[in-house]
C-alpha cells in the first residue's frame, strides 16, 4: 500500500483553502469521501461532509468580496493509510445574514482538525473534519 | 491484533467522562496516547496532551472542582482495524475556583467532540488526536457568594 507522506497532507490542505476562498476553480465536494462527517460553525452536531460542502461552494460563489485564508503550521500524523492534519487557520467571508443582507465574518482563531485517508483509487480524502474557534469570530455587516 | 469494534470505542469513551468527571487523575492520563494533540474548548491552538493533562489537573481536578458531562449519541468511524474516531455532542459544565478566588461556573450545552482512537500493543485504547469545540460562544458565570462553597 502507497504510504502517505505529510506533504501530501498539507498539499490538500492547501488545496481546500484555496477553494474556500475562491482562488481555485476546483470543487470542495471531491475533496471528502463519500460517508465523511463534519463538525463546522456553529452546527450543533456533526453533519454529513456533502451537505456542508455544498453550502460552503454556495458561500463561496455568492460572497459579495473576496474571501481570505491563512494557515497556520500543519501538524501530520500518519497512521498506516490514515493521516490527521492539525492546525490554526483566519479566514474573512462573507455570507447570507437572515434577513436577507450580507455578512462579512472574522474567524482570527480557528482550529481544523482534518483526518485524511486513503482510498481504493488511492486519493487522499476527508473522512472527518472539525472546524472551531478559539475565539468567537467577529461578525459585522457587509458594506454595500 | 484484534480488531476495534464500535462499541468498545463507545465504551472508552464513556469511561473517558467517567474518569473525567470523578477527577480519576491517574486513570485519565492513561486514556492518551504520549504523544497525543489536543485543541481544548477554550484553547487558541493545539497542544500535547502531557501539556493538557497537567493544566487539566490543576484546573479541573481540584478538590473544590466539579465536572458534569451529558454525553450525546456517539458516532463511530472505524478507519483501519486499529484506528477509529469518534465524533459526538455532548453537555458540559465546570464549577470552579480562579486564582483571583472567585468561584465560576462554566455550562456549554452544544459541546462537540473528536476523538481518535489507536488500538495498542497490550489491546488497549489511546487518544492520539483530540479536538473539543463549542457551538455557540459561552462565558463563566460568577457564583454568589453563598454558593462558594463546595458541598
Amino acid at each position: 500500500m502507497q504510504a502517505i507522506s505529510p506533504e501530501q497532507v498539507r498539499a490538500q490542505v492547501d488545496k481546500f483553502w484555496k477553494i474556500l476562498s475562491g482562488k481555485s476553480g476546483d470543487k470542495l465536494e471531491p475533496l471528502y469521501a463519500p460517508d465523511a462527517t463534519v463538525f463546522t460553525g456553529r452546527a450543533k452536531r456533526a453533519e454529513p461532509a456533502p451537505l456542508a460542502a455544498a453550502r460552503r461552494m454556495r458561500q463561496v460563489s455568492g460572497g459579495a468580496s473576496t474571501p481570505g485564508a491563512e494557515v497556520g503550521q500543519v501538524e501530520v500524523q500518519v497512521v498506516d493509510n490514515v493521516a490527521i492534519a492539525s492546525y490554526t487557520y483566519q479566514f474573512h467571508g462573507v455570507k447570507q445574514a437572515s434577513d436577507g443582507g450580507r455578512l462579512e465574518k472574522t474567524t482570527r482563531f480557528g482550529r481544523a482538525t482534518q483526518i485524511f485517508q486513503l482510498d481504493d483509487n488511492g486519493a487522499l480524502r476527508i473522512v472527518h473534519e472539525h472546524l472551531s474557534a478559539g475565539e468567537a469570530p467577529a461578525i459585522e455587516k457587509a458594506r454595500p | 491484533m484484534e480488531a476495534i469494534a464500535p462499541d468498545q470505542v463507545r465504551a472508552e469513551v464513556r469511561t473517558f467522562w467517567n474518569l473525567f468527571c470523578t477527577k480519576d487523575k491517574t486513570g485519565f492520563n492513561r486514556l492518551y496516547s504520549p504523544t497525543a494533540t489536543v485543541f481544548a474548548a477554550d484553547a487558541r491552538r493545539s497542544e500535547s496532551a502531557r501539556l493538557m493533562l497537567v493544566r487539566r489537573e490543576r484546573e479541573l481536578f481540584g478538590p473544590a472542582s466539579l465536572v458534569k458531562a451529558q454525553l450525546g449519541d456517539i458516532a463511530v468511524q472505524l478507519l483501519t482495524p486499529h484506528l477509529a474516531v469518534a465524533s459526538y455532542p455532548l453537555h458540559f459544565s465546570v464549577t470552579r475556583n480562579l486564582p483571583n478566588g472567585l468561584r465560576v461556573q462554566v455550562d456549554v450545552p452544544f459541546t462537540r467532540v473528536t476523538q481518535v482512537f489507536q488500538r495498542e500493543e497490550n489491546g488497549g485504547l489511546t487518544i492520539i488526536h483530540e479536538h473539543m469545540s463549542s457551538a455557540e460562544p459561552t462565558s463563566p458565570k460568577t457564583l454568589p457568594a453563598e454558593a462558594s462553597s463546595v458541598r
